[in-house]
């Protein structure tokens, strides 16, 4: 059943031609190829050149209905004074968008202007616009909707913010609030997590909803919410009590091992202390505990279900400790701290031409010195009452925070108050409507894109433009160009086709550009064990469980658990509310795809069967859920796999907007009920520090 | 002839449903007719939960009661490959393949026709169909009969050499 290179089966077939790709609907980047005929994608795949060879996961395959979405934006826009968009050429949108900048540049500094992009490489050429030319620090991630608790404690533990799984060497997976096989991660890491099961590979999931990844766990955990920190030190201590640590690589390879020890055994981290915390019994903790150190090789790791608590950092690091110290880090079956391939910036500005900001970023006035992405939840505060200093202009490239942020009223209300807003994206998103400009984006079936994979080698995805640009609409290395252009800094933008600039990002690959062009990826050799030689890239060099950096800024310098943050239910409030994702739906971006929507159509609360008998709701009802700062109508969807006392809900759904036909009026903005949370230490947003009551409508 | 066919694995489907959605792409079916469906069903109170999800299309039986279910005769078996189809040009619509079914494959699709999963007609023998090639955990595989019977024997196999505690011990010959 191998086949190799099938792409001219399929050609022959269809009568099409191949061109790689790469998907940008989730953070994962799986490459991709694109089968096009007279400029139209009649199919989609995954690029058999790649470790996820021709899989897709159903958003991917679904995907191909945005290269042809009659809803997309086609035309540049600007609001007229009564409020209405008008299509506007390019030229003036640049010359405009121009202006504004020169003239916050003038009044208020460069740092009054702040760009916030979501996942897209080709963002380095808006880097270089915005943070090395025009000179403002605010060039940031959306990543603290998503992973900045995970991204930092992998910083601070092993000095590496994104370490990848060998699920297909593991012999113990534990996975804590991460549901790989449900809304999906890599293609090739679910593939390897269900072949490692085959071969009797445990898989122990931490959640208390019943996911999809713990449907296929021999231990499923339901803990009780936020508490996974109190879990992950109690396996700490049995482990560091038993003698079951890898004593040598603790004393190599560890910063800090004995005084953590001491730490666990002065702040009574027992397996009884995490029982009354947890829910989960004492004796399940020890078993697990001794199980893991005993089984290599291991994988402990945590994702969305971690982050969205205000103490999902101190919890990641207890979680990336407990790989440390049974020596499970960079080998085989293990996390890894995955190298990057050799690729060079697209163009270089001359050291002497680098603005040089003269405020730091926000985010460390704000009083997140630390977050690796800015607590965007903070930019009203900005916006709005200057502090910790004015924001005039704010762009958004691919992020929707009208419709993924906290508190909406309030984000509406900034918008409002803003001297220019940009959107640049491929829909009429919630937060394009309230911007002054919209620029629409090429589709990544439309334009190019050169970067880093998310295999645990070095591997570079090449994308290329499939099919021609739908409408006026433009990749954003062209759109970066055009506004440099009008800004002043045209003579660094010095490139006609994407192939220039793409050669020389690609120089230092040990392949030629015509190869990387046919293959759509390249990749080097997945080294094991790179501490061994390079030690790892804290400022110790080794895996620091004592934090050097975290003191400096005042914080606890190791893994402890703080229930301070935590929004807990009361009278009042009776329910906790956690946050998922849909296994059909990406963020707020696939509403308007058919094929998903004929999956699933709406967005729900879920209620255990017991809550919903006592409640008296049926499936299907319609019951408000209020919470200290609004209130929302959603449809209860009842379920057997979650634990009693919480509602789960999954956001996304719920345009009122023009954004598209299909999306239009469908399911719940849950939002709303959201406070603007900021996390301790990392800035994330604490979407589950929320409480709510729950009523049953009509 | 030969008789080509599915192996589904129960234990690697997820239940994304990417199967369905390549399924109606590479077939061009309209989107309300699905040839493929992945069905899940779940059993037990919290937290002692089991469940199951699996993909189904048309089985291609080797002898199909659909085809003997059709007063039309539309329904025909390929001799050298066992794909059933149907020619809608024959179909009435009357829906007694639909009753003779036993895993509901057959759709009615436009102007209330039968139409079910055609193996990827178009699809060369040795291609992956469709749903496989797309298929993140590769749940679905497809090929003649004999081959994904060996396929089955030798995944179980596999499981009982991983086995640190098996149930059964495999007796061999030679060393």
């Amino acid at each position: 059943m191998s086949q190799t290179n099938t792409r001219e089966i399929i050609n022959d077939i269809r009568g099409t031609k191949a061109v790689p790709g790469v998907c940008i609907v989730c953070p994962w980047h799986c490459p991709t190829e694109v089968f096009v005929r007279d400029d139209k994608v009649v199919w989609v795949r995954g690029n058999e050149n790649a470790p996820n060879a021709t899989t897709r996961c159903v958003k991917g395959v679904s995907s191909i209905h945005l290269s042809r979405d009659p809803d997309r934006l086609l035309h540049p826009m600007k609001k007229d004074k009564n409020g209405n968009f008008k299509a506007i050429s390019w030229d003036d949108a640049f010359s405009y968008i121009a202006e504004k900048l020169q003239e916050i540049k003038e009044k208020h500094g460069p740092e009054a202007v702040a760009y916030l992009w979501h996942l897209d490489s080709n963002e380095m050429f808006s880097q270089q616009l915005f943070s090395q030319l025009y000179g403002t620090p605010n060039w940031s991630g959306h990543g603290a909707a998503c992973d900045q608790s995970r991204r930092l404690a992998g910083i601070i533990t092993y000095g590496h913010p994104l370490p990848t799984k060998d699920y297909e060497n593991s012999r113990f997976i534990m996975l804590w609030g991460e549901d790989p096989l449900g809304p999906n991660q890599s293609l090739h890491e679910n593939r390897e997590l269900v072949e490692a099961l085959k071969r009797n590979a445990k898989l122990v999931v931490v959640d208390p909803y019943r996911s999809r990844t713990a449907e296929k766990a021999h231990v499923w955990l339901p803990i009780n919410p936020g508490t996974d920190g109190a879990l992950a030190l109690a396996m700490a201590y049995r482990i560091v009590e038993s003698g079951k640590y890898d004593a040598d690589f603790c004393e190599n390879y560890i910063y800090g091992f004995e005084v953590f020890a001491e730490h666990l055994r002065s702040n009574g981290y027992t397996p009884q202390w995490a029982e009354g915390i947890t829910g989960i019994k004492a004796e399940t903790i020890i078993e697990l505990a001794d199980e893991f150190a005993e089984t290599k090789p291991a994988i402990m790791d945590g994702l969305k279900g971690i982050v969205n608590y205000s103490n999902g950092f101190q919890s990641l690091r207890a979680i990336f400790t407990l790989n440390a110290i049974t020596a499970n880090i960079d080998g085989p079956g293990c996390l890894i701290l995955k190298e990057a391939g050799p690729l060079a910036p697209p163009l270089l500005i001359p050291e002497e031409d680098v603005a040089i900001p003269e405020r730091p970023i926000i985010s460390a006035e704000m009083g997140y010195p630390l977050a690796p992405d800015i607590p965007s939840q903070l930019f009203p505060k900005a916006v709005l009452e200057g502090d910790p200093y004015p924001l005039k202009a704010l762009f958004f490239h691919i992020v929707n925070p009208a419709m993924s942020d906290p508190n909406t009223a309030l984000f509406k209300k900034m918008m409002a108050a803003l001297d220019l807003s940009v959107t640049i994206d491929v829909y009429m998103s919630e937060t394009a409507q309230l911007s002054d400009i919209v620029l629409p984006e090429a589709s990544m079936f439309e334009r190019a894109e050169v970067r880093e994979s998310l295999w645990s080698g070095p591997q570079v995805i090449m994308a290329q433009p499939a099919i021609a640009c739908l409408g006026d609409s433009k990749p954003l290395y062209e759109i970066m160009k055009g506004l440099a252009e009008k800004m002043g800094y045209g003579k660094y933008f010095e490139w006609n086709t994407w192939q220039d600039w793409a050669k020389v990002a690609t120089a230092n690959l040990p392949v030629s550009f015509e190869e990387l062009k046919e293959k759509g990826v390249w990749h080097g050799e997945l080294r094991y064990h790179k501490y061994l030689e390079e030690g790892f890239m804290t400022s110790t060099g080794r895996i620091e469980i004592y934090s050097e950096v975290l003191p400096e800024y005042g914080y606890d310098p190791m893994p402890t658990f703080d229930e301070s943050g935590r929004a807990k239910p009361d009278q009042e409030y009776p329910f906790q509310l956690i946050n998922g994702k849909l296994q059909y739906h990406c963020g707020t971006h696939t509403q308007n795809n058919p094929y998903l929507m004929a999956i699933e159509g709406e967005n729900w609360a879920q209620l255990s069967t017991q809550d919903a008998r006592r409640l008296g709701i049926e499936d299907g009802d319609r019951i408000e859920l209020t919470s200290p700062v609004g209130r929302v109508e959603i449809s209860v969807r009842i379920v057997e796999g979650l634990k009693d006392g919480i509602v789960r809900v999954v956001h996304g759904h719920g345009f009122g907007r023009t954004m598209g036909s299909i999306a239009r009026g469908k399911g719940t903005h849950v939002n709303p009920i959201f406070d603007s949370q900021v996390n301790h230490i990392c800035g994330g947003i604490g979407y589950n520090e929320c409480k709510v009551s729950v009523r049953k409508v009509g | 002839m030969s008789q080509y066919g599915f192996y589904f694995d129960k234990e690697k489907c997820v239940g994304c449903r990417a199967c369905e959605v390549a399924c109606q792409i590479w077939n061009e079916s309209v989107q309300t007719v699905k040839w493929r469906n992945v069905a899940m069903a779940v059993e037990g109170t919290y937290p002692q939960i089991v469940s199951v999800n699996v993909s189904l299309a048309c089985m291609h039986c080797g002898d199909a009661p659909c085809k003997k279910a059709c007063p039309r005769s539309a329904i025909t078996k390929d001799e050298e490959t066992g794909r059933v189809t149907v020619n809608q040009e024959l179909c009435v619509g009357c829906m007694l393949c639909l009753w003779a079914c036993p895993f509901g494959a057959p759709q009615m699709g436009i102007h209330g026709r039968m139409e079910k999963c055609t193996f990827c007609e178009d699809r060369p023998m040795g291609l992956k169909r469709a749903c496989e090639e797309i298929c993140p955990t590769q749940a679905i595989v497809s090929g003649e009969i004999e081959m994904l019977a060996n396929f089955s024997k030798h995944n179980v196999g596999n499981r009982l050499m991983h086995d640190e505690n098996p149930g059964v011990i495999l007796g061999h010959e030679g060393d």
